[in-house]
């Protein structure tokens, strides 16, 4: 698995250059105006095929979250115990996108706000433009 | 497809993980020998074989040793986590009722050595760009994400796991052949056991074993002829409903939490044309303590609001709890070969010939995996059950 192929290909690939270009984007039926996350190449709401992609605000609350602690493989770089979220956006009709929540994390809670920033997650010896979020 | 086919025999390998006294596909002939033994078949009338979660071992190698004498049939279910258990049985069924094979093994079999690590390699399956950026690799942190929810927003108080991983233990300590036997559930420990990933600690997950599981399934009508009392497949459901899947935590917001069973549980009572008061006693995959729970939930034993009441240890154990449950021990306290030990515990109960017996008992529900983007459950029975 190499993280350019991955990236370069796929629904979402437009995701991933607009990541890396800072911003957050996610898709949307050209047709119908329905979000679709993850990505998809058929609106399966219309039947549509063209979509369109647009900016939403890296601004939610969390869903869920995780604070881990044990070392799993490839993780190294990461230091423990770090915090996972699954934030959900306040816009793109909910969509839910995942994370690491940084700054103080010692009151974490569900219903949370936060807003985010691109970050870059080091797994083994690669590097993967990632959302880090904190607290509003 | 009640009355179609039947469980005859079953063989059951175990080792500490990593300490197999053979590779793997070695391990795993020995379990398919022992279960023809079990059931006074010969290995090599075996025509079809079914498995789940990407085991390598694929059956036309196993022919040499099984002196197969006409491989006419092989499946496996998609998915790389233990969510297609119960389906492999589905396929069995279906392979002998279409007259594609007569007698088919269903198996799963797990050796460091050859394998790595199971947790690896069910990520492998889903590992994504998205999850690496999360820092989310491991099964043990995608769970905890779910099992936060289920205790944080729907209020399912942590003494119910605590209760299931109790029950699993109990069983497991009286089984001779489990990992925990003799060993006494030690409250402490597992209260204080270091964090994995949080609410799992240490003993909240499962630790993988080496070894393998196979079960010989036949027609109905042949395995009345075997040495053992059959063990009937009254029904198997399998599959995902809409909101539920490989979605990125994406699940409809009633499901994210769940173990993603709702339109799999719904399915398998209406084929059985039982109800969750019908079983009487469950096999329930607990890949993580949390998710034995949800499970039991999805399937209809006790919902959000009366689950405390349900899920109290002496309602989860032998021999006369309400339901009791994984009666081996389970994947957590008998052993974890991908989950292959709670269908051969299935069929021992319904055979009489479980360490923990459940006295009487005539129907087993088998919960698959629960989490994964694809789940499966089956209920076994008794004779009596065809009616």
């Amino acid at each position: 698995m190499s993280t350019a192929g991955e990236l370069a290909t796929g629904a979402e690939a437009p995701f991933w250059q607009a990541l890396q270009d800072g911003r957050l984007s996610l898709q949307r039926c050209a047709g119908c105006g329905t979000w679709h996350w993850p990505a998809v190449w058929r609106c399966s709401a219309c039947g549509g095929w063209e979509h369109a992609w647009e900016d939403v605000p890296m601004r939610g609350e969390i869903y869920t979250w995780t604070r881990n602690w044990h070392s799993f493989g490839g993780l190294e770089a990461l230091e423990k115990p770090f915090v996972i979220v699954v934030v959900k956006l306040d816009g793109a009709d909910g969509a839910r996108l995942m994370g690491i929540l940084e700054g103080d994390t010692s009151d974490v809670a569900i219903g949370c706000k936060v807003t985010g920033r691109v970050g870059q997650t080091l797994y083994a010896d690669r590097s993967v433009p990632a959302i880090r979020w904190s607290r509003a | 497809m009640k009355g179609i086919a039947a469980i005859a025999g079953v063989g059951l390998r175990q080792y500490k993980r990593a300490e197999a006294p053979l590779p793997e596909r070695g391990v795993l002939v020995r379990a398919v020998v022992d279960a023809c033994e079990d059931a006074g078949f010969d290995p090599a009338d075996v025509d079809g074989f079914a498995t789940y979660g990407d085991d390598k071992n694929e059956p036309v190698r196993l022919m040499s040793d099984l002196g197969t004498k006409d491989l006419s049939w092989s499946s496996q279910v998609f998915g790389g986590g233990g969510g297609g258990i119960a389906a492999a049985f589905g396929q069995a069924v279906g392979a002998i009722a279409t007259g594609q094979a007569k007698a088919v093994i269903v198996f799963r079999a797990l050796a460091q050595g050859d394998s790595g690590r199971l947790s690896a390699a069910v990520m492998a399956h889903h590992l994504n760009a998205h999850m690496i950026g999360a820092g989310l690799v491991a099964p043990a942190q995608v769970c905890a994400l779910r099992a936060q929810r289920m205790f944080e927003h729907f209020g399912v108080p942590r003494g119910t796991v605590e209760a299931f991983v109790r029950a699993a233990n109990y069983h497991g300590e009286h089984n001779p052949e489990a990992v925990a036997y003799g060993k006494p559930f030690a409250e402490e420990a597992y209260r204080t056991a270091r964090w994995i990933s949080e609410p799992f600690r240490l003993l909240d997950c499962s630790r993988e074993n080496d070894g393998a599981g196979a079960l010989l399934v036949v027609s109905a009508e042949r395995a009345r002829d075997l040495r053992k009392p059959p063990v009937h497949i009254l029904a198997v459901a399998q599959g995902a409903a809409t909101g539920w899947g490989d979605l990125l935590e994406n699940d409809d917001d009633d499901q994210y939490a769940s173990a993603g069973f709702r339109a799999v549980a719904s399915r398998l009572w209406a084929r059985s044309g039982l109800t969750p008061k019908d079983i009487d006693v469950a096999q329930v995959y607990e890949n993580f303590s949390a998710q034995g729970v949800a499970s039991l939930i999805d399937h209809g034993f006790c919902d959000y609001d009366d689950v405390a009441e349900f899920c109290r240890f002496e309602n989860l154990i032998a021999p006369s709890g309400r339901l009791p449950i994984n009666t081996a021990g389970g994947n957590l306290a008998q052993g974890f070969i991908h989950g292959i030990g709670m269908p051969v515990e299935a069929v021992r109960q319904l055979r009489s010939e479980s360490a923990n017996p459940v006295p009487g008992a005539k129907t087993c529900l088998l919960a698959g995996g629960p989490g994964a983007p694809i789940v499966s459950s089956a209920i076994f029975g008794t004779e009596e059950t065809l009616g």
